[in-house]
């Protein structure tokens, strides 16, 4: 402990105001020295790499385990791996989670973990109790299925408020664009959260958290017998595979500037992300004066050229940014900030200026030594924290770095010169490939289009998946109606139209359907009796699987399995506005709420959008706008929390007694998928409708 | 001779049960009343350099809000002897790092920087404190930048607001009804002088804490600080000493009847002339008078509901109780009663309310502490589907529980775990000590305080937690919010 130092009476030499002539300003003192001390590197039988880098200021000490493995690309499935490292902590074969979370706060601990990592964060009092729940949950985490449940509910409510969020909207459009199919362009939807299953995750962390190429970085107050003897008694018992390997590519390279616009309504301020990916990776010579050149241009601090043209000169922002990111499996540059709605083009034009002009010439020596002392100043702030030591020894091992690179660091930061500078910018920075990402009022679109090279706008949604983009309708949704239902009669007139549906008594139609997950052909059988009667059945390998019908004031369906279930009241309130050949012919009278969406594009062609809703289901058609011919179907079912989306796409269409039908019709409910063939369509034949009840 | 006053010496207190390792400190105040906290450590290479203005939104007039904050960022413009721009640039070009923030309470700036930099922090700070720019130019500057920042952090951030919607309510009478941002109007409407002399009430030695700590000479440290920061006018002296360097002739002669050309220029305070002695002895005689409201007394008297809406898509409920002033000694109590409910995965609200029952996506309470009084926050952003009405349900049978039984043993020893580790945690940057030092000293009277903050905590009792629990959840007085989606 050092000593209380008491100063009454000391005596100091006193200054007089006028004698001190403030405009001289302090020079600095001989720069301090900076010592690295060496962390320890061990390595365990079972293939762990251990790196200990010992710090005694406080009694804390921090255990953190990261896997070997790369990430993977999880396509339809994305967010499974976050969804697995969420779950990690979901209780064990010896705790429950409450136990678990009520032994880890028992001691103040802290244990985190990740889709690669777990750690643990306590006093040293504690270590030994901390590393007892860490390494009970790095080997036996259950999973159990509620908590399954329960998380991805969670995840389903994130989703939302990650909507609201322009922010992560921003990151979101960023990562697909920088990174299709790649790791770094993986982004959570509803969709891919629905096909998430507990086998998944399971196992995904089976065969990622392997001891195999594994980093255990121990920072703190502990010695090296100590921590020797806690790893060996914590995690040699844990064992496991390979871990998994990928080459990740560099990302997508554009030809010429991409605006991509995700709409926030209401927004009064634009988030501009915009970013470019580069072919360099974490380790290689390049990245650090790759680093001094992101210092000169916005990486932080307030004197760089985006703060000082954007904040200090024309006061667009609170803060514009670069932030330059190189890692093992891909790397990109990403600048942008907050801007109001009505000078988001002119920040855009100042950072896309910025972007160009510093590749134009030489960077000024004032603003090298600026960011070279700031980030030399960086580095060693950043060794206070015990952290940074360990991720040095970390990195070193990592990426093959020299044993004394960090010893080394300041002094090949202090040689690098203006041409490498430029020579970065040159090779890595076009400022004709960015990625202009805007969250925010659609007010301001019109004025984004002068920065895309080919004038067209991208839109994403939240999710940074392409939006279908909606125009206005040029007709009612009660003129679409009517020239369906011409369309499809053949007529010219409603008169004639409602003539000719008069003499149609009765229809039938045959499909054969094949779907891959069955061996055999289906059949699915179709009927109408006028005015109001319908049935249906689906039949294969002389079995009927299901069958219903609906008479116009009741019904029922039989399923093979489980049995016949009469429709409810609900049910036949909904089949009532639905009813007829052609149920668009009674919308006007059956009590159907239907709107007009506006025009969207289906598989390149222009068609109106309507929406349906018959009190218990909410479903959308769509019509060519050219033929005005029904193209698709497709409603939201929800039971409970579950929604499925059945759809069916129709086309091929033959004239039958006069009548327009579709004789190809795709459909599809959540994860199965019918391609079928109409095989005959009869009107006016017989009908027995007793074999559908 | 300027007498230097011993303020503080440290009272040592045993902790030895504790894994608190105890901070060693020196203060002492200038004669100009400028208070000094040092605190020497050489584990890593750098200095924290920082000044602690007692000035907040609660200082601020009705018809002017925002202006603390506003000069948070003016006051990064320059000095008489640095450029527009140029304060920054100093401080990163000599591998240092700055920043402020304003809270209701205090405005702090600091710098880390290199250790053989120190002298440099100190200078920027006395040139700061002496005679910074507050012109126009600046003026105009960063009333855009600031707006800039209330749209980025408060109007675009879902439920953002919601720190200004619940003081609003809660306090009618005392300036905490205004968050720290304050209104753009008002700012706008400001003249430069305004902001001139809200510099020169509360940007006084006397109002200022300058606290270092990390890799120093504190020999060396003291006699810098005596060049820079005890040369500086004492009381009105320094404002008649910025007004000698920026009114012109006339101005200067209006206001105070004699002429510029009395005073030395070279050495002001030392000016010959008996009119310009007369002047500066009379002025640093003259203390600066702070205005600092009473401590807010206001009792709520019934429940205030409303609703809020906002960009946001999933439904939150923020609920306020009056809680004591920070300084209260309930607050140990109430802070550890916050721990049980709301501290870590295995606390009481996130169990129940976001786990068992599932009706929240996240869920939290808080003590709001400040100065003069506090506030007790209750909030929850609503799980999909789910009625707020019904996560407020939740949340009083939670209070309700904490009145009616004792915390178990295992969660009091459990809670005090957890202090132990957070308050090892709060001094493990030399950046933070400083803070720490600097907060103690003007909130509690004492920096020591650092040092025996854990045994405050340590002396609550599971009685103490239940009694605060039932005085401070009012159930009939207490501000309810209801954040609801905006119509799109």
């Amino acid at each position: 402990m050092k000593k209380i130092i008491i100063i009454a009476g000391l005596i100091l030499p006193t200054f007089l105001f006028g004698q001190l002539d403030r405009s001289i300003r302090p020079t600095p003192a001989k720069a301090p020295t900076i010592n690295i001390k060496d962390s320890e590197v061990f390595t365990t039988p079972s293939g762990i790499t251990v790196i200990l880098s010992e710090n005694h200021k406080l009694p804390r000490v921090s255990f953190a385990l990261s896997m070997g493995s790369d990430p993977r690309i999880e396509g339809t499935k994305a967010g499974m791996s976050d969804m697995s490292g969420s779950l990690i902590l979901s209780g064990t074969t010896n705790r429950t989670k409450d136990q678990l979370d009520n032994e880890i706060d028992y001691i103040g601990a802290s244990i985190n973990a990740g889709k690669s990592s777990i750690s643990l964060s306590c006093l040293t009092k504690h270590m030994d109790k901390g590393l007892t729940l860490m390494s009970d949950v790095l080997m036996n985490a259950n999973f159990p299925q509620t908590e399954f449940d329960r998380i991805k509910k969670q995840n389903e409510s994130g989703l939302l408020s990650a909507k609201s969020d322009p922010g992560t909207m921003a990151q979101n459009a960023e990562s697909k664009v920088n990174f299709p199919n790649h790791p770094y362009g993986e982004v959570m939807t509803e969709a891919s959260l629905a096909n998430i299953t507990r086998e998944d995750v399971v196992n995904y962390y089976k065969s990622t958290f392997t001891p195999k190429g594994s980093y255990l970085v121990i920072v703190g107050d502990i010695t090296k017998s100590q921590a020797t003897a806690l790893v060996d008694k914590y995690f040699s018992k844990w064992s496991g595979g390979e871990p998994y390997k990928m080459e990740s590519g560099d990302g997508q390279f554009n030809k010429g500037n991409r605006v991509i616009f995700v709409k926030k309504p209401g927004a009064v301020q634009s988030v501009v992300q915009i970013s470019f990916p580069m072919k360099i990776r974490s380790g290689e010579t390049n990245q650090l004066p790759l680093t001094v050149l992101n210092g000169i241009l916005g990486g932080g601090g307030f004197g760089t050229r985006l703060m000082q043209n954007l904040r200090e000169d024309k006061a667009y922002t609170y803060g514009c940014y670069s932030s330059l990111n190189v890692t093992e499996d891909g790397s990109w540059m990403s600048i942008g900030g907050n801007f109001r709605n009505d000078i988001t083009d002119s920040a855009i034009t100042q950072i896309l200026f910025e972007v160009d002009n510093i590749g134009n010439g030489y960077v000024k020596d004032e603003e090298l030594n600026l960011t070279k002392s700031s980030m030399a100043g960086g580095f060693a702030r950043s060794l206070e924290s015990p952290q940074t030591i360990a991720r040095f020894a970390l990195n070193i091992i990592k990426n093959n770095l020299a044993k004394d690179y960090y010893q080394t660091y300041l002094k090949r930061l202090e040689s690098i010169n203006k041409d490498d500078v430029l020579t970065m910018s040159q090779t890595y920075f076009t400022a004709k490939n960015c990625n202009i990402v805007v969250v925010g009022n659609e007010e301001i679109i019109d004025r984004l289009k002068q920065f895309d090279t080919d004038g067209k706008i991208e839109f994403l949604d939240a999710y940074g998946e392409v939006l279908k983009e909606v125009k206005k309708a040029d007709i009612t949704k009660e003129e679409l109606i009517s020239k369906y239902v011409l369309a499809v009669t053949q007529t010219t007139s409603m008169k004639a139209a409602q003539k000719k549906m008069k003499k149609i008594k009765s229809y039938e139609e045959k499909t054969d359907l094949s779907m891959s997950q069955v061996p055999f052909p289906l059949k699915s059988t179709k009927v109408w009796v006028s005015p109001s009667t319908e049935a249906q059945k689906l039949e294969g390998q002389g079995m009927v699987f299901q069958k219903s019908f609906f008479d116009g004031t009741a019904g029922a369906s039989t399923n093979m399995q489980t049995g016949k279930k009469d429709m409810t009241a609900e049910e036949i309130a909904s089949k009532k506005k639905a009813i007829g050949l052609f149920p668009e012919m009674n919308y006007a009278t059956s009590g159907m709420t239907y709107e007009m969406v506006g025009i969207e594009t289906l598989n390149d062609k222009d068609v109106y959008v309507l929406k349906l809703n018959d009190g218990t289901t909410e479903s959308f058609d769509y019509y060519d706008t050219k033929t005005f011919m029904k193209l698709k179907s497709l409603s939201i079912n929800k039971d409970g929390d579950e929604v499925t989306e059945s759809s069916s796409l129709f086309s091929d269409f033959k004239d039958i007694n006069g009548l327009l039908f579709p004789h190809i019709v795709t459909i599809s409910m959540g994860e199965m998928a019918f391609s079928g063939k109409v095989t005959s369509i009869v009107v006016n034949g017989k009908v027995d409708i007793s074999l559908y009840k | 001779m300027k007498k230097i006053i011993v303020t503080g010496i440290l009272a040592i207190i045993a902790l030895s049960t504790q894994a608190q390792k105890k901070i060693e400190y020196l203060e002492y105040d200038l004669p100009n009343g400028i208070h000094v906290i040092i605190h020497e450590e050489h584990a890593t290479p750098i200095v924290a350099v920082s000044i602690l203005y007692h000035v907040g939104s609660k200082n601020e007039i009705p018809e002017r809000t925002g202006f603390a904050h506003f000069f948070e960022h003016l006051l990064f413009e320059g000095s008489a002897n640095i450029g527009r721009g140029e304060y920054s640039e100093l401080v990163e070009k000599n591998g240092g790092t700055l920043n402020a923030n304003t809270s209701q309470d205090r405005t702090y700036y600091y710098e880390i920087l290199p250790s053989n930099q120190l002298e440099l922090g100190l200078w920027l700070e006395s040139e700061r404190l002496l005679h910074a720019k507050v012109d126009n130019t600046g003026i105009e500057t960063q009333r855009s930048v600031v707006k800039e920042e209330k749209r980025q952090r408060v109007d675009n951030q879902p439920y953002a607001t919601f720190i200004t919607e619940m003081f609003k309510r809660m306090f009618t009478v005392h300036p905490y009804n205004w968050a720290p941002i304050g209104s753009m109007e008002h700012l706008d409407a400001a003249q430069e002088e305004d902001y001139v002399n809200f510099y020169k009430t509360f940007y006084v030695p006397s109002n200022a804490t300058l606290s270092i700590a990390g890799d120093l000479n504190v020999e060396e440290t003291k006699k810098w600080i005596e060049k820079y920061f005890a040369s500086m006018p004492k009381g009105q002296a320094i404002n008649l000493f910025r007004d000698f360097e920026n009114l012109s002739d006339d101005d200067f002669f209006k206001r105070y009847s004699v002429a510029k050309s009395k005073f030395d220029a070279k050495d002001f305070m030392n000016s010959k002339s008996p009119e310009a002695k007369r002047l500066i002895t009379s002025y640093s005689n003259k203390e600066v008078e702070i205005r600092r409201p009473q401590k807010d007394s206001e009792k709520m008297t019934g429940v205030i509901k409303d609703v809020i809406y906002d960009n946001i898509q999933l439904p939150g409920i923020f609920m306020g109780y009056k809680f004591p002033a920070q300084t209260h000694p309930d607050t140990y109590a109430l802070e550890m009663m916050n721990e049980v409910l709301s501290g870590g995965t295995s606390s009481r609200i996130n169990k129940t309310i976001v786990e068992k029952k599932e009706m929240a996506t996240f869920a939290f309470s808080f003590n709001y502490g400040l100065e003069d009084a506090g506030v007790g926050i209750m909030a929850a952003i609503a799980a999909q589907g789910i009625n707020l009405d019904d996560i407020q349900k939740e949340f009083d049978a939670q209070i309700d529980l904490m009145k009616n039984e004792l915390i178990s043993q295992e969660e009091f020893e459990k809670v005090r775990n957890q202090f132990e580790n957070n308050l090892v945690s709060s001094n493990s940057s030399i950046a933070g000590v400083a803070e720490n030092l600097a907060d103690n000293h003007v909130y509690y009277g004492t920096a020591s305080r650092v040092n025996t903050q854990l045994e405050n905590y340590m002396k609550v009792t599971r009685e103490d937690i239940q009694r605060v629990a039932k005085l401070y959840f009012t159930q009939d007085a207490r501000v309810i919010l209801h954040y609801l989606p905006k119509e799109k």
